[in-house]
């Protein structure tokens, strides 16, 4: 191969390797993965909610709820969000990634609260603040191996 | 009250928690061996305890409020962090278990009104 060639190429792809390398950080992963299960829990309210109506003899199991376009969406962020999850899990224990997973808990009502105009009870805020404390006391000893490396 | 439901909701819970176990087995085995037949021997039973998960919840959800199911989901924290250190052999130090409750404990309160 050309050498010329050969180092504009490893350039470039030392440029993708770092952004893979950000990008397929497990912490973040486990951030952006928390995104992509509100926005799927959303959906699938909503296909839930336009499908409660209907009456069958199967209706217990839920299968329903594919009558509505919005379930079908949330389980297209369902499947994104498995991927993620997996990669997660390559990486990272389960008895860690999973308590840090329920961020969710924190964002569904704030994002709520601030987008939609919806109420925290202050039950739901002592909840939130006891999710938060849980997420620090889960995750600080490994930011501290984090940094070390 | 009636039993149902709470059959409907406990049910979910074990299967989602066994598919979230099988997950992690199967991508600790892609380490050694990728994703061939080591990888779906585990893979494919989560998927399908998942998705028997996903239907109950999702009929639970058409037929009573978040309010009512979420809170059991809760626990699953819990029991996923306590069946992982059990079964999947990871350290489970005092931390860990301490962060695990005060947010099974946080979602139930969030999950509750």
């Amino acid at each position: 191969m050309d050498p010329a060639f050969a180092s504009a190429t490893s350039d470039s792809s030392s440029a993708a390797e770092r952004f893979l390398k950000f990008f397929g950080n497990p912490w973040l992963q486990i951030a952006l993965n928390a995104i992509v299960v509100t926005a799927s829990e959303l959906f699938l309210k909503l296909g839930a909610r336009a499908t409660a109506h209907l009456n069958g003899s199967f209706a217990w199991t839920g299968i329903t709820g594919l009558a509505s376009r919005w379930t079908w969406l949330g389980i297209v962020f369902v499947i994104l969000s498995l991927v993620s999850w997996l990669y997660v899990l390559r990486r990272v224990p389960l008895s860690v990634a999973f308590p840090l997973s329920n961020v969710v808990h924190v964002l569904v009502p704030v994002t709520s609260w601030i987008f939609l105009n919806e109420l925290i009870s202050p039950r739901r805020w002592l909840g939130i603040a006891l999710v938060l404390i849980g997420l620090i006391i889960v995750a600080k000893p490994f930011a501290r191996i984090e940094e070390k490396l | 009250m009636k039993i149902v439901p709470f059959l409907l909701i406990f049910t979910s819970l074990v299967t989602f928690v066994t598919g979230q176990l099988l997950f992690k087995r199967a991508m600790e085995g892609s380490h050694a061996s990728g994703f061939g037949k080591e990888f779906l021997k585990f893979f494919l039973p989560g998927i399908a305890s998942m998705t028997v998960s996903f239907f109950l919840t999702l009929g639970l959800l058409q037929r009573f409020d978040l309010s009512f199911v979420y809170p059991f989901q809760g626990f699953s924290v819990i029991i996923i962090s306590a069946t992982a250190a059990f079964l999947l052999k990871e350290k489970l130090s005092f931390q860990l278990l301490l962060g695990a409750v005060l947010i099974s404990l946080g979602v139930v309160l969030v999950s509750l009104s």
